[in-house]
């Protein structure tokens, strides 16, 4: 029974009905709790389906559309504004961001996604120049970039909780068998292997971006098989270890070992390469509120450019350009946007809808695992078991969440005993659509359960200092790496420009859902398109 | 009539091996009693004394008592297990909470003692008149001896080798209690035929079972809940801030102040340790103006710093309004601190340092830090290279600070960190040490852009710092001196680990 859970105002949802449960409206001592299903304008985006716009009303006339403001259209935003000052970006929700969201009260800001960005590799100028305007980068010493000291990670950074015991960092090591360290030792070094491999074409076996990683078809082939089966080949047995390689999966990609691309898999631990003249390539940097203080930084130059609630319907090629299509949430009317070119920076399961041009593009090999995330404020100190202290990220091994961040962990003063902590639950299964289901079905209450049932192993006494939980289900997540997906011509195709007039910006392009790819895809539609047309 | 013989020998048997738990736990209760007495009262040779000279003797009144009990004997020394169960379990727990909130402890410690010692003194001639019929008087002699005295040995062994470093006072005792309790319970229910209060003893058995359990469980808390432990003078005021716990204690000659039960300052040395802390920086500016205080909500530091005319503004920042108004409105500490808080000159802002700073653009022409040991992670912070560089923007030119660096004696590693880390954040430093007795061996850092020049204007009246004491403290011994560092940031925190290590290692 939940007793001293007190639950804040309900979101908006924007143009929905509200989705309080008819069981708590009549009771009022109650939980009362916001659940916030795919982003607040889930039902706007839905309306694809039914097409019901009405005609359009109106008409306007621009260069350049940017359709999404997640990472990837922000990112584009940010090399047009060099350029040109001629372009719109039109985003569905009520705010840019896509899935590096975030929110705020009176204790902190928090994430309600993507939380945090590992020290970037040299390669891609255009994220570095980015971090230095942002001043993530303060300057360089000996060639090497140094990082904000406010924004690095601070300590204690990672915490797993194994055999009762909060062992520092992740990799289990608190009373894991001999052979068992063994053979996690084995794996770590050959993943640093291929971090420092190259392929027959001379270039980085793995990289970020994911386009100049080496082509090697002897390295390709990995995508063929899951990392299921990789482990399985090189006789990697340890059940620990495969916890460990799951996690690390489902964390960054929200899909488990037998639907990971053993490519993909690998790419995790092989492909981080950054340093920081004052920071170690296992570093990361982080905000109190994640990833949407990244996008802040990127939206705040382009804001005027901006217009959101507008949510695109069509996308028609014509003889002078393109002919976007769009509602307007607000004024509850449609207009259309005459454009030269436009750049998609929608996800596949939503441009295949829009966009009216024909491709030989198979959509349905673009898969996208479900998510559910949760911030959860507490007033007193947990309960802790023996071990390390609170830190950033918390894991609890054999969980099937990710375990929780501290979102307070950034924050420079001594903190008192209220907290809020993020926690973060992919849904993991090979049917992301069926799991998809299952995560909008499942009430507020049963998702309570569910999130108190795991956090009590860690903290028996949390449900009596909780004072409030908000849910935010994400349908469409995260592309998922499935095996055979990330080195297919599909994958590829996806995102070659149309005649010069329609380019494409998509993480799920890259086939991983990460910051830095949705980065590295925007500006490059971007230039494409300053270029081409 | 085997079994019969059999009843006889297991009856015979239960009852000494009851002798043998009766006696460790007759013992085990005069030890926490002694142990429990010199914890608290201090001078332990007298505590123990007394304790057991009252406690034997109170077993001789139980003997005697124990002529004036003539009939239902086992049902007798059933009940007179319960209440030593009972009494001997709770004592320590009783003890410990009643320390702070009673003014005549001693009294209730003796008649515990008393209780328990006369208790425990009816037990064995009760015995010894039960098994009388059954067992030749001087195999009786002999065997209910024998049992109790390898039942001392066994209770004096364990209790400070097994008992008092595993389970602690207060469990030990409730542990001991239950033992007795359930010991009571076995020889009720063995002779559950020939006792016609069994029902009676059964449910007393079983409630004393469960308070003895809750007692241990809950031991924890109540140890928690006294803090007697801690303090070796009489707290005369304690007060939980959200922040920390504040604890005012009074000894024979001094008053001492406890955050977190650690010593912030003795009211009898405090001032070599605020004189060192301001004079060797501050003596050597040229009529510094605005001085800044972080941490040092006591005003011994403002205290100083007052001393010097050419001063127009100081502003001390420190986290908890509990710390300032204690000194700003308590009448002895306002003697000790010279009522500096109460200064005009003086603006108190009760707000997190770090957060305080990185919003300060105003210049300060001397910094003090006199924060807590960097003895967790969030206390970590304030000595990290970022804090550092905050301080180094807000130092006016010309200017100097100063910071409380913990022991370089006892933390070595950690003193030399909290150097290089200033260092790393564009600092030249002069680091020096003074003795404080009540700390031990202390140390301070100077830092400042350029070095001032040496030549010292000291206040009037220093009763520590001067010309010729204040060139020792520069001299660092071999077992003090520099040591290779890394230094410390917000995302390694060496600073919090070594702190840790090396006073575990001191303490231990």
């Amino acid at each position: 029974m939940i007793t001293r859970r007190n639950f804040v105002t309900r979101m908006a949802q924007g143009v929905g009905a509200s989705l309080m449960l008819p069981a708590l409206q009549h009771c009022s001592s109650q939980p009362h709790y916001t659940a916030h299903t795919a982003g607040a304008n889930a039902q706007l985006g839905h309306r694809l389906r039914t097409m019901d716009f009405g005609k359009p009303t109106s008409s306007q006339q621009t260069d350049v559309v940017i359709v999404g403001g997640g990472v990837a259209g922000l990112s584009a935003a940010r090399i047009l504004k060099k350029q040109t000052n001629n372009f719109v970006l039109l985003e569905m929700a009520e705010e840019t961001g896509g899935n590096s969201l975030g929110g705020s009260n009176a204790l902190t800001s928090y994430p309600w996604g993507a939380h945090y960005l590992p020290l970037p590799n040299a390669n891609d100028p255009e994220l570095t120049a980015f971090l230095r305007e942002s001043n993530v980068i303060t300057g360089y010493e000996n060639g090497l970039p140094v990082f904000n000291e406010y924004y690095l990670c601070f300590d204690p950074k990672e915490r797993l909780l194994i055999n009762q015991y909060w062992q520092e960092g992740l990799v289990p090591r608190e009373g894991v068998p001999a052979k068992d360290r063994e053979e996690i030792e084995r794996f770590l070094s050959m993943m640093h292997d291929f971090k420092n491999k190259k392929g027959s074409d001379g270039r980085e076996a793995f990289m970020i971006p994911v386009a100049e990683s080496s082509q090697d078809p002897e390295l390709l082939q990995w995508d063929n098989i899951s990392m299921e089966e990789f482990l399985k080949q090189h006789q990697f047995a340890s059940p620990y270890l495969k916890w460990y390689v799951n996690y690390c999966c489902a964390d960054d990609f929200g899909s488990s070992l037998a639907d990971t691309s053993a490519w993909a898999g690998i790419h995790y631990f092989a492909s981080r390469k950054g340093h920081g003249a004052n920071a170690t390539s296992d570093a990361v940097l982080t905000w109190p509120e994640g990833n949407f203080w990244l996008v802040k930084q990127l939206r705040q130059p382009v804001h005027n450019h901006i217009r959101t609630n507008t949510l695109v319907y069509t996308i028609s090629e014509t003889s002078q350009g393109v002919d976007v299509t769009c509602f307007d949430a607000k004024t509850n009317s449609s207009l259309v946007i005459h454009a030269r070119s436009v750049i998609m920076a929608t996800p596949q399961f939503v441009t295949q809808r829009l966009l009216q041009t024909p491709r030989v593009i198979d959509y349905k090999t673009f898969h996208y695992a479900p998510w559910m995330v949760a911030n959860i404020t507490t007033t007193a100190g947990l309960a802790e078991k023996k071990g390390e202290p609170l830190s950033w990220d918390n894991v609890f091994y054999g969980s099937q969440s990710l375990g929780y961040v501290n979102a307070m962990n950034q924050h420079t003063g001594l903190s008192g005993p209220e907290k809020i902590i993020t926690y973060y639950h992919p849904m993991l299964g090979a049917d992301a659509a069926v799991l998809r289901n299952q995560a909008y079905k499942t009430t507020p209450d049963e998702w309570t359960n569910t999130i108190l049932a795991d956090l009590k192993v860690a903290h028996h006494d949390i449900e009596k200092y909780i004072t409030d939980i908000n849910i935010w289900i994400w349908g469409h997540g995260m592309i998922k790496p499935s095996p055979g997906f990330m080195w297919s011509d599909n994958r590829r195709n996806a995102g070659r420009a149309l005649n010069k007039k329609i380019f494409f910006a998509h993480s799920d392009l890259s086939g991983l859902s990460i910051f830095e790819e949705a980065f590295y895809q925007g500006h490059t539609a971007a230039h494409a398109l300053l270029t081409e047309s | 009539m085997t079994s019969k013989r059999d009843t006889a020998a297991s009856f015979e048997w239960l009852l000494l091996i009851s002798v043998f738990v009766v006696a460790t736990c007759g013992l085990i209760y005069e030890l926490v009693a002694g142990t429990l007495a010199s914890y608290l009262l201090g001078d332990s040779v007298t505590q123990f004394s007394t304790i057991i000279g009252t406690y034997l003797f109170a077993m001789g009144i139980g003997s005697y008592l124990s002529k004036f009990l003539r009939s239902n004997l086992l049902s007798w020394f059933i009940t007179i297990e319960l209440l030593v169960g009972m009494v001997g379990g709770f004592s320590a727990g009783v003890l410990f909470i009643l320390f702070e909130q009673v003014v005549y402890f001693r009294v209730i410690l003796y008649a515990l003692v008393v209780l328990t010692g006369t208790l425990v003194g009816l037990e064995l001639p009760l015995l010894m008149r039960i098994l009388k019929d059954r067992i030749e008087f001087s195999d009786l002699v002999s065997r209910i001896f024998t049992f109790d005295y390898i039942g001392a040995l066994f209770a004096s062994l364990l209790f400070p080798l097994i008992f008092i470093p595993y389970l602690g006072l207060l469990r030990t005792s409730f542990f001991f209690g239950f033992l007795n309790v359930s010991v009571a319970w076995v020889v009720a229910y063995r002779f559950k035929e020939d006792i016609r209060a069994y029902p009676r003893l059964k449910w007393s058995s079983i409630i004393c079972l469960l308070l003895l359990a809750t007692g241990f469980i809950f031991s924890e808390k109540l140890t928690a809940l006294s803090e007697t432990l801690t303090y070796p003078d009489k707290i005369v005021y304690a007060k939980s801030s959200p922040y920390q716990r504040i604890v005012l204690t009074r000894g024979v000659n001094d008053w001492r102040l406890f955050l977190n039960g650690n010593l912030q300052f003795s009211s009898l040395d405090e001032y070599r340790y605020h004189e060192a802390l301001i004079h060797p920086g501050m003596s050597r500016l040229k009529n510094p103006e605005n001085i800044l205080v972080l941490g040092g909500g006591d005003g011994m530091a403002v205290r100083e710093i007052l001393k010097y005319p050419s001063v127009k503004k100081i502003t001390l920042v420190d986290l908890d309004p509990s710390v300032t108004t204690l000194f700003r409105s308590n009448a002895t500490l306002q003697k000790l601190n010279e009522h500096s808080l109460s200064s005009a000159k003086v603006s108190v802002i009760n707000q997190d340092a770090f957060v305080w700073i990185r919003g300060q653009e105003k210049l300060f022409d001397f910094i003090t830090i006199d924060f807590p040991d960097p003895s967790n992670y969030s206390l970590g912070k304030l000595y990290t290279t970022s804090f550092y560089r905050e301080l180094h923007r807000i130092l006016a030119p010309g200017g100097c600070l100063v910071i409380q660096s913990t022991s370089p004696f006892v933390a070595r590693k950690s003193f030399w960190i909290i150097d290089a880390t200033l260092h790393k954040a564009g600092f030249d430093t002069q680091p020096y040490h003074c003795y404080v007795p009540s700390f031990g061996e202390w140390g301070f850092v100077l830092a400042f852009e350029k070095q001032p020049e040496e030549t010292y204007h000291f206040p009037n009246g220093l009763k520590f710092v001067n010309e010729a004491s204040v060139a020792q403290l520069y001299n660092f011994p071999p077992d003090m001196s520099a040591v290779e560092s890394a230094y410390n940031t917000l995302n390694n925190q060496v600073l919090v680990n070594t702190f840790e290590k090396e006073w575990a290692d001191y303490t231990r």
